[in-house]
């Protein structure tokens, strides 16, 4: 067997290219059938059924107040989530990747969390810990405050699910580079600021802008754990998928379907713009 | 400026990188830190440079305390042995980083800048590849800037850590005439790590020669070469050929019986070798005869303890001798011998057996 492989590898252009085309045509063949079957045909299908009934119903349904209303909900969710996630993922992967320090390893598995835990579970340890009947629930209805079933709550699930992503990308980013070039800047009298902003944000930009957009893209189209501490009110804790889900119940599948055009539509864009990142970085 | 470094320690969790350390640096010197693999070379330089925090001791600059004092407030340059170049910058930018980071009131301007920059390119002669990024430049192109980079903010102190590590042997001693020649032009105080001893002995006005941790030796390239303080820094500097027990009573006249043990080291070259006896030769069987330019190297076989021992001779002595081959028997003179106390230090007898194998097998 082996020894064959040699001949082969010794003449090319033998048979072992000759059937290469085939195996090559059946593997594509594969992934691309699997993928129509899976994304394209159902993504097709979500631009269909919106439009279905005309452009202006189409407008009509992503314009209705409940659903502006939802669409800002999701920015600003979005809008706080990411940043948080950014800043303290920076600060969580540099601390990883450039210190040694006992339970490491604990605290990576930490981060980990998020991403091994289904949603609903994280929805449902958030309406635990600070609904009406949970642990600190006493101590914030003393305070007036409304977590649960409210725009705080809804921040919170969302933050907590998006965690992992800018820190898992930046991660192993920060570790192939080291310290020499931060080290390197100091002695050339950088300060820790300029440090950071010189040497280290530009060698990590790429990785980190991947990080956030997929961040940005879960934290928009979160469902499990928003739907628990949402409560579903409409106009007021809705974001877009809670409002496509509402929709979708009350057979109003035109709407539906519109409302999910646009996070078809943001996650299209969202690869579009990773593809591009990953293009960039190649280079 | 002058360094003055006095009983500094550096532990890393309960392991001692550096114990110890007294070593007085004069203004303008340029000097070597040479050593084997993990004996403390790159920790020492990080400690003076302060990118290495002190357990013990002190590091006193022109009379000033700088032990605790931070990296910035060092003012020293320091060249990485990768280089560190800032891969997203061009070698401009690379060598510039330093000025344009200064507070505003201490910045130069925009066309001083440049003007420093492309004066420190000239002194590098790589002022065509202002426009390059690192990932452009070839290896000795790299550490060139990486030390005009260095220079552009001015440092008292230059610190290299194994400068031309990573460079082929041509590059390599072009760069060291080159690095003197700066070290001539600026007279800065210089201090360079090298593992490898015939760079610091070219190169040096001081070596110190470090193991364990430890200094074992401070002097010129002549003191430390031809007066060794001991063991370890005579087997360092070269090629030793290490002999003990019977092998070295055999050698020289030592009373058998004294109460440490002894071990004698003579160089190749130092061994002389003749066709006859001659009162003083040890008989020994020639193994291996490599006659391969200037110099003829031999590994022979003592008869008496049939240990392997390598001798150097240039070709003219050795077609003076008659040319031997493989089996003759020739008589080796061992009057140079060197005989030092065997270190009994149990960390310093593993180093010791590390040098004896790597000292043999240069012979098989
Ligand atoms: N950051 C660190 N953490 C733990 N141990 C370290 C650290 N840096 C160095 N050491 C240890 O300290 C000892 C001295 O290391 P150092 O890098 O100073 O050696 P060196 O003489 O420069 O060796 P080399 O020629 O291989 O570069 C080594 O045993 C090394 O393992
Ligand atoms: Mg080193």
């Amino acid at each position: 067997m082996i020894a064959r492989e040699h001949v082969h590898l010794k003449s090319p252009g033998a048979s072992r290219f000759a059937l290469a085309p085939i195996k090559k045509w059946l593997l594509i063949g594969t992934a691309l059938g699997f993928l129509g079957i899976f994304i394209l045909i159902p993504l097709i299908a979500v631009f269909t059924e919106a439009l279905k009934k005309g452009i202006e119903l189409y407008f009509a349904a992503i314009t209705e107040p409940d659903a502006l209303s939802a669409i800002k909900l999701t920015l600003i969710t979005a809008a706080i989530a990411v940043p948080l996630n950014t800043i303290f993922g920076v600060i969580a992967a540099w601390g990883i990747a450039k210190f040694n320090f006992k339970g490491k390893n604990i605290l990576i598995t930490l981060i980990d969390i998020p991403f091994a835990v289904s949603p609903v579970i994280a929805g449902l340890v958030f309406v635990l810990l600070y609904g009406s009947n949970g642990v600190l629930g006493p101590f914030i209805e003393a305070n007036n405050l409304k977590i649960i079933f409210s725009v705080p709550g809804i921040v919170l699930a969302t933050t907590f699910v998006t965690f992992p992503f800018v820190v898992r990308e930046l991660i192993p980013i920060m570790q192939e580079q080291g310290t020499e070039e931060e080290q390197a800047a100091i002695t050339l009298g950088a300060s820790g600021w300029q440090m950071f902003f010189r040497v280290t944000l530009p060698n990590i930009k790429w990785g980190l802008l991947y990080g956030v957009i997929l961040c940005n893209a879960r934290a928009m189209g979160e469902f499990g754990a928003v739907s628990v501490v949402s409560g579903h009110i409409r106009g007021l804790t809705n974001t877009l998928p809670l409002h496509v889900e509402i929709l979708y119940n009350e057979y109003n599948f035109t709407a539906s379907f519109a409302v999910a055009s646009l996070l078809a539509l943001l996650a299209l864009l969202t690869l579009v713009f990773k593809s591009f990142l990953e293009w960039k970085t190649k280079k | 400026m002058g360094i003055t470094i006095t009983g500094v320690t550096k532990k890393f969790g309960a392991y001692p990188a550096v114990k110890d350390i007294n070593l007085e640096i004069p203004t303008g010197d340029f000097v070597a830190l040479l050593g084997p693999s993990g004996s403390g070379k790159t920790t020492l330089l990080r400690l003076i440079a302060g990118l290495e925090g002190l357990d013990t001791g002190s590091i006193i600059f022109n009379g000033v305390d700088f032990s605790f004092k931070n990296v910035k407030e060092r003012k020293v340059g320091f060249v990485f042995q990768h280089y560190a170049l800032f891969k997203h910058m061009t070698i401009f930018e690379n060598v510039a980083f330093g000025l344009k980071v200064r507070p505003r009131k201490l910045r130069p301007s925009r066309s001083e800048i440049k003007d420093k920059v492309l004066e420190l390119l000239r002194l590098v002669q790589l002022e065509h590849l202002a426009d390059r990024y690192p990932s452009q430049l070839s290896g000795g192109q790299r550490q060139r800037i990486a030390l005009a980079r260095a220079l552009a903010v001015e440092p008292e102190v230059l610190l290299l850590d194994e400068p031309f590590g990573a460079l082929d042997a041509k590059v390599r001693q072009e760069l060291r005439h080159w690095l003197r020649e700066i070290h001539r032009k600026l007279n800065i105080t210089t201090v360079f790590v090298t593992h490898d001893q015939e760079e610091a002995l070219e190169m040096a006005d001081t070596v110190v020669v470090m193991n364990h941790g430890k200094i074992e030796q401070i002097g010129s390239p002549a003191e430390v070469y031809e007066r060794p303080a001991n063991a370890f820094v005579y087997s360092f500097l070269g090629r030793v050929n290490e002999f003990r027990g019977a092998a070295l009573y055999n050698d020289v006249a030592i009373a058998r019986d004294s109460a440490v043990e002894a071990v004698g080291y003579i160089r190749p070259h130092e061994i002389g070798l003749s066709r006859f006896s001659n009162g003083v030769g040890i008989p020994a069987e020639a193994s291996h005869v490599n006659a391969v330019g200037s110099t003829v190297r031999v590994v022979l076989k003592r008869l008496d303890t049939e240990d392997y021992f390598e001798a150097e001779l240039t070709s003219g002595n050795f077609r003076e001798l008659g040319p031997f081959h493989k089996g003759d028997i020739l008589y080796a003179d061992f009057t140079n011998i060197v005989v030092f106390e065997a270190i009994t230090d149990s960390e310093h007898s593993k180093e010791r057996e590390k040098v004896t194998v790597g000292a043999f097998s240069a012979f098989t």
